[in-house]
């Protein structure tokens, strides 16, 4: 049975006089990628924050397969619910099979000693994301993908049965960015539940199940298919500013583009 | 292959620490013939008929005891702080913990002399009971500055403690400024570090502030991992890190107040003491702290028999560790990659 995180009609705001999100209904379920897509500042992360746990709604709920998420332990949580900050800066030297290891931290007991058991669960993550070559390797002197694929693999390790990820592909080339987005849709045909937060729109409609689109007043513009979503008007709307949408030649998927500014003012 | 490296680096630094104890206890100004010693304590003989035994167990021992206490205490608060301020130059007393301790035993000086009052109450001296009192009024403030509802800032903790540093020193100079000269040479002394205690009860006091505080921190290790990795990954993996940031400030800062008003500001434990053993053993802190607590011990025991023999009478035990530890840190540097801190 697929777990359930959703927000139900939660409202939030960091100052009384500025909110960031209101009455927002999302859900997070098994076997689905959702992407969470919408301008600077128009509180994906902050929704991100509130489905883990970190911040707590001003008003509504987030229930986790229908409890309140917040009557959960820490430990509890997070051996169901993993996530993934935008920057991750280890203050220490650390191997990439150090790193993953930390993802057990959840499941070992209090002195955190891992067993041979923790090792072999490290190794099958490190294979999951191809980057079991890569474990006796300083984890600062990696390249920006292969971090991002440790990083993965790390809360991989973590077993949950849902991942939260904030911009996991924004430091990446479009090579990168594809292959970490097609692991995550591998992930959730394996039957885990993935939000990811992304501003790269072409991407998220070739790979994700489902979007969420935010924009900068505090609300949900659309949600759906990206079909549904990627739309020349619902996006105009969010990013304020005009867009056009095409068709991938191959795939069939939407392709979003700025609208050129030449076009707008009525030029050639 | 990791884990035999963990155990074959426990188990050197545990002989070279047994070798350092016994040495601490045979080398003295006093040179003692063990076979004697031995058979007066066979023979039950009081201490005052015996000085050989009276030299070992009132002097030596007691003071490598306070060695080992002290040096283990001050670097494995080095330890937590470098991974609660996620700095490489965080030391016990980056917090403010040891100007505090200073300016409390000037004014107590000044106080005492004035008010025409002896310098020691019980076991402790007005000079220790000062300096642990302004010590822990240092970290009340910093707790009420740096420590909010839902998190701590450790910039903010970092600058409070620079801050509150900084007033101490010009609080203990208006103190020096306006003190009799003849008073100074006491605290003098009191700045530059000594173990030279007599007796059990300072290494009682020590033991009683020491290891209750390392036992807690030491429980904590997994999740100083966590945290030297990002406080906000470390979240999401359930560590509750305001909990832990606000345990490890106080505990370490209380376990620094508790040395330094014993032992005085010994500089220089606390902060190489843990990058030396974190270029040996790597940032797992389940084999990091109590490894730098061993060597702490050892390395401070090391210093206090230098101490005792370089020149004549007892030097003070800071200057060195600084003698001592800054050219071997500095080697270090020069050897190594210094790619440890990225953040």
């Amino acid at each position: 049975m697929g777990r359930c995180l959703e927000s139900q009609r939660v409202s939030f705001a960091y100052e009384p006089e500025a909110p960031v999100l209101a009455e927002a209904d999302v859900s997070v379920t098994g076997g689905k990628l959702l992407g969470v897509i919408g301008p600077n500042g128009s509180g994906k992360s902050t929704l991100l924050r509130l489905l883990c746990g970190f911040l707590q709604p001003v008003r509504g709920a987030v229930l986790l397969d229908g409890r309140p998420l917040s009557a959960l332990h820490n430990r509890e949580r997070a051996r169901i619910l993993a996530f993934l900050p935008q920057t991750v800066a280890p203050a220490f030297t650390l191997t990439a099979a150090e790193v993953v290891i930390l993802g057990r931290y959840p499941h070992l007991g209090p002195l955190g000693t891992p067993s041979g058991r923790d090792r072999e669960i490290v190794l099958r993550c490190m294979r999951e994301t191809e980057t079991e070559h890569l474990r006796h390797r300083d984890f600062g002197t990696l390249s920006g993908g292969e971090r991002q694929r440790v990083l993965l693999a790390s809360i991989l390790a973590q077993e949950p049965d849902l991942l939260l990820l904030d911009e996991p592909t924004a430091a990446l080339d479009i090579h990168h960015q594809a292959g970490i987005f097609s692991l995550l849709h591998g992930l959730a045909r394996n039957g885990y539940g993935v939000a990811v937060v992304t501003h790269d729109l072409n991407v998220a409609g070739q790979f994700c199940d489902r979007l969420v689109l935010l924009s900068s007043r505090a609300r949900i513009v659309a949600q759906g298919t990206p079909p549904e979503v990627l739309t020349p008007d619902l996006l105009s709307e969010a990013y304020e500013s005009s867009i056009v949408v095409t068709e991938h030649p191959i795939t069939g998927t939407p392709l979003v583009w700025p609208e050129p500014a030449s076009v707008r003012e009525g030029a050639p | 292959m990791k884990r035999c490296r963990g155990s074959l680096i426990t188990a050197g630094l545990m002989v070279v620490s047994v070798a350092v104890v016994l040495a601490s206890i045979g080398v003295g100004s006093e040179s003692i013939h063990f076979g004697a010693a031995w058979r007066d304590w066979r023979a039950g003989r009081p201490l005052a008929d015996a000085p050989e035994l009276a030299i070992l167990l009132q002097h030596r021992l007691p003071r490598t005891l306070a060695a080992l206490l002290a040096g283990g205490g001050l670097a494995l608060a080095g330890c937590v702080f470098q991974a609660l301020l996620r700095n490489p130059l965080a030391t016990p007393y980056t917090l403010g913990v040891a100007s505090a301790g200073a300016f409390g035993a000037y004014t107590a000086t000044v106080v005492m002399r004035s008010a025409g009052l002896v310098l020691t109450l019980g076991g402790f001296s007005a000079v220790q009971a000062f300096a642990f009192v302004f010590a822990l009024l240092d970290v009340s403030l910093i707790y009420l500055i740096a420590v909010r509802r839902h998190h701590v800032s450790p910039p903010v903790l970092l600058l409070a403690g620079i801050t509150l540093g900084m007033l101490s020193n010009a609080g203990m100079m208006l103190v020096r400024f306006l003190s009799d000269p003849g008073m100074l040479a006491m605290m003098e002394r009191w700045l530059m570090g000594g173990v030279d205690i007599i007796g059990y009860e300072p290494v009682a006091t020590l033991a009683m502030g020491v290891l209750p505080c390392s036992m807690v921190l030491l429980l904590q290790a997994a999740q100083f991992d966590q945290l030297g990795f990002g406080a906000e990954i470390a979240q999401s993996r359930g560590v509750n890190v305001r909990r832990l940031q606000t345990t490890t400030f106080l505990l370490g800062s209380f376990l620094t107040a508790v040395v330094v008003s014993e032992v005085g500001p010994i500089g220089f434990v606390g902060l190489i003491v843990p990058h030396a053993v974190r270029s040996l053993t790597g940032s797992r802190h389940r084999l990091l702290m109590p490894l730098s607590f061993l060597a702490g011990g050892a390395f401070l025991c090391l210093c206090d028999i230098f101490a005792r023999i370089v020149l004549p009478g007892e030097t003070p035990i800071g200057i060195i560790t600084a003698f001592v530890g800054g050219p071997f840190f500095l080697y270090l540097l020069l050897r190594r990659r210094f790619g440890d801190w990225e953040a």
